[in-house]
């Protein structure tokens, strides 16, 4: 190391998911000296708890249905972060960070020195309020370990029950459905995807989930899991029982904060970072699902991505790119059927609804307005001009004189809302 | 007279004709033009038509309308089977009941108390035979025809005049005339073949003049030289002052009036005590002294003229004067019987003139005689060997239906019209029909308003399949003829009633052919038929007499009267100076010009009714032929932009008319080309295409005194916006009455466009789906705040329904794509576009229909027009349209002007 001419800073990333993913990409980017010829302005250390590389976990719902396979969702190997002379430390969990000296303590005790750290460890299921949910066979889908257990299990397992009716577990029943399982899913709140969908879009996909084979149980609760060593039931607060071999908790995700909130980061819900994702200290960042901007966290990949342009360009360049929370757009495929929502989702007397529905094709499309403005989209099966709508939402663009035609896309239409209207950064 | 029944010939040559293409010769069934048509028929179907090259009428022209002729042939309302009391029965059933109860009828309250109201769309023969029937055999003559709604005041100035009726003219002097004065007539619109052949004319010779005299400045105006836009019904005072000009000014032919006529010095005497200047007729007409001088001019100074008049001069309260007033202005100055000279009474309807010929109407007799004279009478009884002749007039059409809900007839046999829908009064006239204990309609159509009225239905054979000869409206003969078999269980309207007649024990209706009946009423023309060497009437086809059916079935066109002097047939009448009159001479009418029954009050406006372009009297065939409902769709009123700001009214909004309790409502169409305080609505809707939209329901049963023809050109009525709350269209395969306050039926390729309209605010899913409920799958569009709503309907995927409305009196955005996706099964990626209303690629919408014939709309027109398309023919040469039967140039003309003049 006393070679080098010019000292390269210690970068060091806990955490491994799809944030560190996309910063490495990011700063690889923008680091004209290419780390892999030695002269990086960076000595980039990555420290996951998982045992592969960076993959993309939004496809592990693919995996599991089988239409995917577990190698082909890797982005990073392990081999390609030593290729691009850095050092990647798999299965290893980060314990503590020492904010004094400047290091990381790991589970193998091996202290990792830091000139700055971003934290990005991401978020676990949330806790269930169920008893006996520490047995076997009772998981979270989360990982790909997740997903090959699920998968060992299903060879012999006949009865699943996925708890969470949001975009995972339905994904996770479907996946096991599809597998060949009687999968019943059991959600908390009277409809589906109850935080992007309405009570009518979400019985449209409530049949659909229904024609795959999922039995739903809404406005339920599992109390406590049955079985000694094994999960052999469910049962709920209704005192039904649900008769299974794998139980599947998705009900939402909690931040990874414990790291830094250990180490006397600021945070409620999780590590609290500035506009430029800079957390209480200086010298540590936090991105992805762990960090906490403005008492809101994060569960979708769109705002991380900001996140991670916003470190890249501070730490490569020296520029300060504030990331600004704007709502983001919720664009899913459940069990093959597309749903965008965005904005406010349940129609409210203050609002004007406009609303497509042709009921035999399972295709929902609400508009909300206030003051002739769109301020929520829920689209059902049919999601053309999602993003059209959503711009013009972002714009506050007065949409009235377009409408009821322009619901049904804007090819349709012939005179189109001005899009020039108002500057674009207008944010609601 | 059976006697003249030589062999029975077999019906027609129909079975050789079935897989083959053949072309066939025959006449439309529309208007009094009589076009000579070619048929082309397949598989017993009329697959095209063209027109008739040789046909003199029109030289290979037709209109919108004629060339629609083969679209109007399925209709899915054909009547098929008679029906007694809404039940299907026998044609022994039918006619048993129906001779029984008019025997019942007559035997208890005398023959007087039946009647029967014929039409100008029956052809000579079965004319022939109802009133042979009536006339002769039952013994009454309330007999009359819907031409009296449209000719009988020519028909009564014409014999005034000279002492017959006789139309001294022919097409030919339209064309080959120096000044040609329109009035009353919208010839572009009504007579379109007969007005191509004017233009034409005017296009070759541009020193021809024309001279429109109209109330409104309609598409005749087109091509004319001079517009006088006179007040409505002011038109004698217009000729009353031209006589007295003529006079003042020497213009007048007094060797002519020596040697030919008689009266003269009366007629001018009250004409000059009217309108003894050009001041005076400006005065009286509303019109500028200027163009009056120089039409006076005109006609003083050029030796031919022809004066072409039509309903707006027959359709009024002193029609016969005014027809007196015209003929008087040619008699002084010999413009009678002239190459290009002569007063022109053109008719409304196919067969108007053959039906005078027979002597259809109740103040007419039989081949030109009349009830005047014992002599004709006994002589027409003779020859029928009639054991009841009638001996006096019968009731004409107005006071028909007044002695019929009075309860003095109580039985009426209604042929091939619809007085329910054409009748002045009309609601007075469907209520009437209530009362009648017995009401017999023969039709092609099943439902149409008069059908629903019937007790006894007779399913009639209709164009292409009933075969007999017509006279347009230059005495010309020509063979409508059959080449198709009956639809269903029809008949032939001369059968039905000779079958009638057998039932009633009536001998002499034993005919076999049309032949039969066409050698019959030949003969009678013949009859007696010479005074000093010369025919004693003018209507003789004696030389027809002995006409072999081989004749008969390939018949040339030829004009009366057709005897020894004239076999060929002629041309021209009067041409000799010589009438029909018992002193040979022509008779000078004194003439008092009078205004309309009734003028306007406080709040209302006079309504002027009339044709539109592509629709034929009350729209039963031509309503369900889609073309022909592209130009117009829906009722409307012409309304003057002055008018228009007064009553608070915008275009396309609808309007309510009233009067006699009726209501019409159609679209408001703001038009600088009516005069102010005066609109127009079309006469065409009757209650399958429109909620209320019977124009005739709100004229006044005002007649002229001598003729009985009612006043049909001007009646008073209320106008004021109607309280439209919500707007929409249904697009539908079902044929139904939609449940609101307003709707107008278009019939589409594929079903039907309603257009719907409502008073009183509803919840839109509610009022669709209960119309629906056959409706399986329903996709739809709503807005919480209820201002719009869409929504289609599918049965088995396939698309049956589609309903858009909004609040307010301006309606959804049409299109004809989704017309066209009526019926089918919609695939998922066009399913989605249904609510939208089109594909969403960039195929505009071509926008309103112009051009009938190339389905060319005024989108497509107008974007040709702002690249550089200057004239209608430069239009024609990109587009195709006018290139066909023409009737769309005035208004292509239009649109370039109107595109000249905004500068777009």
């Amino acid at each position: 190391m006393s070679e080098r001419k010019t000292y390269k800073k210690r970068l060091v990333i806990v955490g491994n998911g799809m944030a560190a993913g996309r910063i490495i990409d990011e700063l690889i980017a923008r680091d004209t000296v290419k780390p892999k010829s030695g002269h990086s302005l960076f000595d980039i250390t990555i420290i996951g708890d998982e045992t592969c590389g960076s993959y993309n976990r939004i496809m592990l719902s693919s995996v599991l249905a089988g239409t995917t396979s577990a190698m082909s969702i890797i982005q990073k190997p392990a081999s390609w972060y030593a290729q691009q002379g850095m050092r990647f430390m798999a299965g290893i969990r980060v314990t503590q960070i020492n904010r004094q000296q400047c290091h990381v303590l790991c589970a193998n005790d091996e202290r990792i020195p830091y000139d700055h750290l971003i934290i990005a460890t991401g978020s676990r299921p949330a806790h269930l309020p169920a008893l006996n949910q520490n047995i076997a066979g009772v998981m979270a889908f989360r990982t790909l370990a997740d997903v090959d257990t699920i998968l060992s299990l299903s060879q012999t397992a006949k009865h699943a029950v996925v708890i969470g009716g949001g975009l995972l577990g339905l994904e996770a029943a479907y996946g096991m459905a599809v597998r060949g399982l009687q999968v019943v899913l059991v959600h908390r709140s009277a409809w589906l995807l109850n935080r992007q969908l309405d009570e009518a879009a979400a019985a449209m996909l409530a049949r659909v989930m229904t024609h795959k084979g999922v039995v739903l149980k809404l406005a339920a609760q599992v109390a406590r899991f049955n079985g000694q060593i094994r999960v052999e039931s469910a049962q709920l607060t209704s005192g039904e029982i649900l008769p299974c071999d794998v139980a599947v908790i998705a009900t939402g995700i909690t931040p990874n904060a414990e790291l830094g909130i250990e180490a006397g980061l600021q945070g409620q819900y999780g590590i609290a970072v500035n506009d430029f994702l800079v957390t209480s200290d200086p010298h540590i960042s936090a991105i992805g699902e762990c960090a906490e901007h403005k008492g809101k966290t994060f569960g979708l990949v769109e705002p991380i991505w900001q996140h991670c342009i916003s470190v890249a360009d501070r730490l490569v360049r020296g520029m300060q790119t504030a990331y600004q929370n704007t709502p983001v757009a919720t664009k899913l495929k459940v069990s093959g059927v597309q749903v965008f929502s965005a904005g406010e989702w349940l129609t409210s007397p203050e609002h004007r609804a406009f609303i497509f529905v042709d009921s035999a094709r399972n295709i929902y499309r609400k508009l909300l307005l206030k003051n002739n403005c769109i301020v929520g989209i829920v689209f059902f099966g049919d999601v053309r001009d999602g993003q059209y709508f959503f711009e013009l939402m972002e714009r506050q663009i007065s949409v009235i004189q377009a409408m009821p035609q322009l619901l049904m896309g804007r090819r349709f239409c012939t005179q189109l809302p001005s899009m020039m209207a108002l500057p674009m950064n207008k944010t609601i | 007279m059976s006697s003249l029944i030589t062999t029975a010939v077999p019906e027609g040559t129909l079975q050789q004709q079935a897989t083959s293409i053949n072309k066939e010769h025959t006449t439309c069934c529309y208007c009094g033009v009589g076009c000579g048509v070619t048929a082309t028929i397949q598989n017993n179907q009329v697959i095209a038509v063209q027109g008739r090259e040789d046909h003199p009428a029109n030289f290979g022209r037709l209109c919108v309308k004629g060339s629609s002729l083969h679209q109007t042939q399925h209709s899915p309302e054909r009547l098929l089977r008679p029906r007694v009391h809404n039940q299907e029965v026998s044609w022994e059933q039918a006619l048993s009941y129906s001779a029984r109860s008019f025997q019942d009828i007559i035997s208890k309250y005398g023959p007087d108390s039946v009647a029967f109201y014929l039409s100008g769309q029956l052809l000579t023969e079965d004319y022939y035979v109802a009133n042979k029937l009536i006339k002769g055999f039952i013994g009454t003559a309330n007999v009359d025809t819907n031409s009296r709604l449209c000719m009988a005041s020519a028909v009564v100035s014409h014999k005034r005049a000279f002492g017959s009726d006789v139309v001294p003219g022919c097409y030919e002097d339209l064309e080959k005339t120096d000044v040609l004065i329109l009035v009353g007539s919208n010839a572009a619109y009504a007579h379109p073949v007969t007005f191509q052949r004017i233009a034409k004319a005017k296009q070759e010779r541009p020193h021809l003049k024309i001279v429109v005299l109209d109330p409104r400045r309609t598409a005749t105006c087109d091509i004319a030289d001079i517009h006088i836009p006179l007040a409505p019904g002011s038109d004698a005072y217009f000729f009353n002052g031209l006589l007295s000009y003529l006079a003042q000014h020497n213009y007048c032919d007094a060797h002519y009036i020596a040697e030919h006529t008689q009266g003269f010095e009366a007629a001018l005497s009250a004409a000059q005590k009217q309108v003894n200047n050009i001041h005076a007729a400006a005065a009286a007409c509303d019109a500028s002294v200027d163009l009056i001088a120089e039409v006076y001019r005109l006609f003083a100074q050029n030796k031919k003229v022809v004066t072409l008049f039509s309903q707006g001069i027959n359709q009024s309260s002193s029609g016969v004067d005014k027809g007196n007033a015209i003929i008087n202005c040619h008699l002084a100055t010999g413009k009678i019987g002239k190459e290009g000279a002569c007063p022109f009474s053109i008719t409304g309807q196919p067969n108007a003139m053959g039906g005078r010929e027979v002597g259809g109407l109740a103040n007419q007799l039989a081949a030109h005689m009349g009830f005047d004279d014992q002599a004709d009478i006994d002589r027409v009884a003779q020859f029928w060997q009639a054991p009841n002749m009638a001996q006096t007039e019968g009731l004409k059409a107005v006071d028909m239906f007044k002695a019929i809900d009075e309860g003095k007839i109580k039985a009426i046999w209604i042929m091939a019209t619809n007085p329910v829908v054409s009748m002045p009064d009309a609601d007075f006239v469907k209520q009437a029909l209530q009362k009648c204990e017995l009401v017999m309609v023969s039709e092609v159509i099943a439902d149409t308003d008069t059908a629903k009225a019937a007790h006894v239905l007779l399913p009639a054979t209709g164009w292409g399949e009933k075969n007999g000869t017509v006279t347009n409206s230059e005495r010309c003969i020509s063979l409508q003829k059959g080449f198709l078999p009956p639809a269903g269980e029809a008949k032939h309207d001369w059968q039905i009633i000779s079958l009638f007649a057998q039932k009633m024990g009536f001998k002499g209706f034993d005919y076999l052919h049309t032949i039969d009946i066409f050698k019959e009423h030949a003969a009678l023309s013949a009859l007696n038929n010479t005074r000093k060497q010369t025919p004693a009437r003018a209507f003789d086809i004696s030389a027809m007499a002995d006409i072999t059916l081989k004749q008969y079935s390939n018949l040339l066109p030829i004009q009366w009267p057709v005897n020894q002097a004239n076999p060929n047939g002629t041309q021209r009448l009067f041409s000799t100076g010589s009438f029909f009159t018992p002193s040979g001479k022509a008779n000078f009418i004194a003439i008092t010009a009078r205004l309309p029954v009734l003028q306007a009050q406080r709040n209302e406006v006079i309504m002027n009714t009339g044709r539109i372009r592509d629709q034929w009297h009350t729209m039963s065939r031509t309503g369900t032929a889609p073309h022909l409902l592209a130009h117009t769709q829906e009722p409307y009123v012409d309304i003057h932009p002055q008018d228009a700001r007064q009553l608070n009214l915008l275009e396309g909004q609808l309007v309510e008319l009233g009067n006699r309790g009726a209501r019409y409502i159609g679209r408001v169409k703001i038009n600088a080309a009516q005069r102010a305080g005066e609109i127009f609505a079309p006469m065409h809707w009757n209650a399958k295409y429109a909620s209320s939209a019977r124009a005739d329901a709100l004229v006044n049963p005002f007649v002229d005194p001598i003729c009985g023809q009612p006043e049909f050109k001007h009646t008073p009525v209320s106008i004021v916006r109607h309280n439209t709350q919500w707007t929409g269209f249904l697009v539908t395969t079902k044929n139904h009455e939609p449940q609101c306050d307003y709707w107008a039926k278009i019939t589409v390729q594929k079903g039907y466009v309603f257009r719907v309209a409502g008073v009183q605010s509803i919840a839109f899913d509610h009022w669709l789906k209960q119309q629906y409920p056959e409706v399986e799958q329903w996709q739809e569009l709503q807005d919480s705040q209820g201002e719009y709503y869409r929504a289609a309907g599918f049965v088995a995927s396939a698309l049956v329904v589609v309903f858009n409305a909004n609040q307010g009196h301006i309606g959804p955005t049409e299109s004809r794509w989704l017309n066209d996706q009526l019926g089918e099964s919609i695939e998922d990626g066009v399913r989605y576009s249904i609510l939208a209303g089109n594909t969403g690629c960039d195929d505009e919408d071509q926008g309103a229909v112009v051009c009938a014939c190339y389905q060319v709309g005024t989108n497509t027109i107008n974007r040709k027009i702002r690249s550089g398309c200057q004239s209608a023919e430069a239009l024609g040469q990109v587009l195709k349209c006018g290139t066909n039967c023409g009737s769309c140039i005035p208004e292509l003309n239009a649109m370039i002007q109107a595109c000249r003049s905004t500068g777009v």
